[in-house]
């Protein structure tokens, strides 16, 4: 049991190493390790392996992706949290209100917190987040744009917030809940960039001890820890003395690691462990996927040849992305024709535009002026080959769906596409987006609420925020569209806004601006580890509860 | 690999030089003096190169399938009558693959070989015939270049070039170079001091025609050899860059990317990965075994 039997730890409070100690006696005088496994008990290490790109920074509001929400999550908690319904829930504020002209939200903040570090959690910190956030040194992108409307946060005593809007955000709430705002302390903030990107300071139930770059992040318990959490199901500090958060890109090696035992956790899985592990046995599948988005294909509308719908629509009826669908994923990804992820109840979706019909995309090309043919047997017209440019980030993409991506380059051969599939790391990926050398990209967008569709389609979102990076792949710029998602921004009316959102969706189906495919996955496989549940926000796992043993 | 490069390290150097034939009757002799030299094992890898140059050349006369010709639901068939090794997770057909795949891996491990031969032969007359000074420029170049390992320097020059077959084939050519001039520059030297040489320049011939007709030809016949083995050399690298993502991009059924597709279902469809892995180790040790005996033969 390598959990136990780690040497002590520098730098960790008398308790832990008390119980540290406990726990090493417990070992040595029960001898046979396996019986304390079976079990659940208190202390130990859990080791979590990841398949996501390992962080360049952990404070998940520089940039702001999936690989910084999961590991801050340990670390880092956000104001409000959510329920599967969708109703925000009181977390590190208690209550909140909004004036009348919803130009002014006041929240009221929990009084019995402190950093890791010692600051108090209050209105200065809040405050002191928010200006992070919008700071275009820090270069946030998913939080920058999450509190995009914030004009300032009034300290007005404290543990109570005012936040002043530049327009209404009825998207406020479920922004403040994710964990790219989530609140760091001002004094781990004051230290730099730097210094807060390897070690920031939160109120979670852990705290970041060490980082190993390539290898592994040390989280040690925050025995301070007041749980605030509203879906937590125990009170007080987490039952583990540590999580080793260690960065396994490699799928297979993984998986491996989690049936010998050498990690408890892993995400990422391949499509048939996870089948495997639906059929029975000793590993636990948790299926959480992502709110926001649907995973789909989003193509470029701002050049040629995708500026032109016909080409656009042409792409969609050829690719025929469903028998792979059920064959490479096994069961495990269930097709999608919407914009937004099923978990969200906004979420509308169009079958009948995205049937395969190749007879009618090869006369959508002819009609659009695609009609010559070049020697290798692709489109042209004057001259100019029917590229897409697709790079593929292998960070984001299991490789379930980069073989879905070769079958869709086949298939849109087949009527005269030439797609260019380049795997390249995230930052290689990053710089093909920023310099606009694509035509279709499939990139994951994580956000809390339907909000993410004015983050994807709105033509703000083609402008790079501080990061240098932008969200409107598809370069969607619609002036009926801006305003339907501007108005459903700024409702509270559950109804209307859900209208509004509709007529969103419908206006970027019908522009064959995306190809859907399937949810964002996000399965998790677990095994000798109970307790371990997901958050309603951002979907990302919590080991507050979790305890080894089964 | 490591007993690859050791061949190919030890079997040049040395050997008696011998005037060349010049008579038809002599080249026929030697025709039938270097089949009973290589023997059974080598005739049989001679016969595995012939396949495997025509799977270059005419894939379609081995495979007349399109090897990126996808068929979604008759993903991860087994190996059997309609499909010899199997589909792979796209549906398509791992033998027409691999077939298709020598022109992807074979063909990049020539034309390095050829890079890395042609830049070891300049570097290499240059040092064994040229002045001092230039000799030892080189040698200290070589020196610096023979600290890195063959795949780390090829990595560090993909990562500058950026990956793509034009930079597999340049990476690998110019990360076998040094071991080919090394080799070239120690046989020019022995050449050019030999008894025979020395003979013919007292004769009163010019320095070129001594150096058309002695040195270069009995510096060249041991490097056929030489070249075969390293053919089988740089198909691995190759295929190792491809494995790693760097080398050829999807849908090429190159057979380092056909291995990496496959691992993720090692567990599932083995005929993915050993396939591919059995093309790579047939090539790599029918050129080995190949080169040695032309190599025994030469010498």
């Amino acid at each position: 049991m390598p959990h136990a039997l780690r040497p002590a730890r520098a730098r960790t409070g008398a308790a832990i190493a008390a119980v540290a100690a406990l726990a090493l006696a417990a070992c040595s005088s029960g001898g046979d390790a396996s019986d304390d496994a079976a079990t659940p008990q208190d202390g130990g290490t859990l080791v979590y392996a990841t398949g996501d790109a390992e962080p360049t920074c952990l404070d998940p509001h520089v940039g702001g992706n999936y690989p910084q929400a999961l590991i801050s999550t340990q670390y880092l908690e956000p104001l409000v949290g959510r329920d599967a319904d969708g109703t925000i829930l009181p977390w590190l504020a208690t209550e909140w209100s909004v004036s009348d002209d919803q130009l002014t939200w006041d929240f009221t903040l929990v009084d019995d917190v402190t950093f890791t570090d010692g600051t108090p959690f209050g209105a200065e910190a809040v405050k002191a987040n928010v200006e992070h956030l919008q700071d275009p040194d820090t270069g946030s992108s998913t939080g920058y744009l999450a509190v995009q409307k914030v004009e300032s946060v009034e300290v007005v005593d404290a543990t109570h917030a005012r936040f002043h809007l530049t327009e209404p955000d009825a998207a406020l709430l479920e922004s403040m809940s994710q964990q790219w705002t989530a609140m760091q302390s001002p004094a781990g903030i004051a230290r730099g960039q730097q210094d807060n990107c390897a070690a920031p300071v939160g109120t979670g139930p852990f705290i970041v001890q060490e980082w190993v770059p390539q290898q592994q992040v040390t989280l040690v318990r925050n025995d301070e820890y007041v749980p605030h959490d509203p879906q937590a199901e125990h009170d007080g500090p987490a039952h583990l003395d540590e999580i080793v958060w260690r960065f396994i890109p490699d799928a297979a090696t993984r998986y491996a690691a989690l049936r010998s035992g050498e990690v408890q956790v892993i995400d990422n899985p391949q499509p048939d462990a996870i089948a495997a592990a639906d059929a029975g046995g000793d590993i636990t599948h948790v299926d959480a996927p992502r709110p926001g988005s649907s995973n789909r294909i989003e193509l470029n509308s701002a050049q040629p040849p995708f500026d032109d719908v016909r080409v656009r629509e042409a792409f969609v009826r050829a690719a025929d992305p469903e028998p792979g669908i059920e064959t490479l994923f096994a069961g495990t990804a269930t097709r999608s024709y919407s914009p937004l992820s099923s978990v969200e109840p906004t979420a509308y979706g169009d079958e009948e535009l995205f049937g395969t019909d190749v007879d009618r995309a090869e006369e959508l090309l002819d009609e659009a002026g695609w009609t010559a043919t070049d020697d290798e047997g692709y489109r042209t017209k004057d001259g100019q080959r029917l590229t897409v440019r697709f790079p593929v980030s292998t960070n984001q993409s299991v490789a379930a769906e980069q073989s879905l991506f070769e079958q869709i380059q086949a298939n849109a051969k087949a009527v005269g596409f030439e797609v260019v599939l380049t795997p390249t790391d995230l930052s290689a990926w990053y710089a093909a987006l920023g310099a606009n050398e694509y035509e279709a990209v499939s990139a994951p967008y994580t956000k809390v609420g339907p909000d993410v569709l004015r983050i994807l389609y709105h033509s703000d979102g083609t402008v790079p925020a501080p990061s240098g990076y932008f969200a409107n792949h598809a370069q969607v710029r619609d002036p009926e569209l801006d305003d339907l998602l501007d108005r459903a921004a700024a409702t509270t009316d559950d109804a209307e806004r859900a209208d509004l959102y509709e007529q969103a969706q419908r206006i970027v189906l019908e522009g064959y601006f995306i190809l859907p495919l399937y949810d964002q996955q996000n399965h998790f496989l677990t095994r000798g580890v109970t307790g371990v549940r997901t958050l309603d926000t951002v979907a990302t796992p919590t080991f507050v509860d979790a305890r080894l043993g089964s | 690999m490591t007993a690859v490069v050791a061949e190919r390290r030890g079997a040049p150097d040395g050997g008696a030089g011998r005037a060349p034939g010049s008579a038809g009757a002599r080249a026929a002799a030697r025709a039938g003096r270097v089949l009973r030299g290589l023997g059974v094992p080598g005739v049989l890898a001679a016969l595995a190169v012939l396949w495997m140059a025509v799977a270059v050349l005419r894939p379609d006369l081995l495979a007349p399938g399109d090897p990126n010709a996808i068929d979604a639901r008759a993903a991860f068939t087994p190996p059997g009558a309609d499909h010899w090794f199997g589909t792979d997770e796209s549906g398509r057909d791992v033998y027409t693959r691999v077939v298709h795949g020598a022109a992807a891996s074979l063909g990049i491990g020539a034309a390095a070989t050829a890079i890395g031969v042609g830049a070891g032969l300049v570097l290499g007359f240059a040092a064994g015939l040229g002045p001092r000074w230039l000799d030892a420029g080189i040698g200290r170049v070589l020196e610096v270049l023979f600290a890195l390992p063959t795949l780390v320097l090829a990595l560090l020059l993909v990562a500058v070039l950026g990956a793509g077959v034009e930079a597999s084939v340049l990476a690998v050519g110019a990360a076998t170079a040094p071991g080919y001039a090394r080799m070239l520059r120690a046989r020019v030297r022995s050449v050019a001091t030999s008894g025979y040489v020395e003979a013919a320049r007292l004769e009163g011939h010019g320095r070129l025609t001594v150096l058309r007709r002695h040195v270069v030809p009995n510096t060249l016949w041991p490097l056929v050899s030489v070249a075969t083995l390293g053919i089988g050399q740089a198909v691995v690298w190759v295929c190792a860059l491809s494995f790693l993502g760097l080398g050829t991009l999807p849908p090429s059924p190159e057979w380092g990317a056909m291995l990496n597709a496959g691992r993720v279902y090692i567990d599932t469809a083995w005929w993915l990965t050993v396939f591919p892995g059995l093309a790579i180790t047939a090539t790599a040790a029918s050129l080995t075994v190949l080169g040695r005996r032309i190599g025994a033969v030469a010498s």
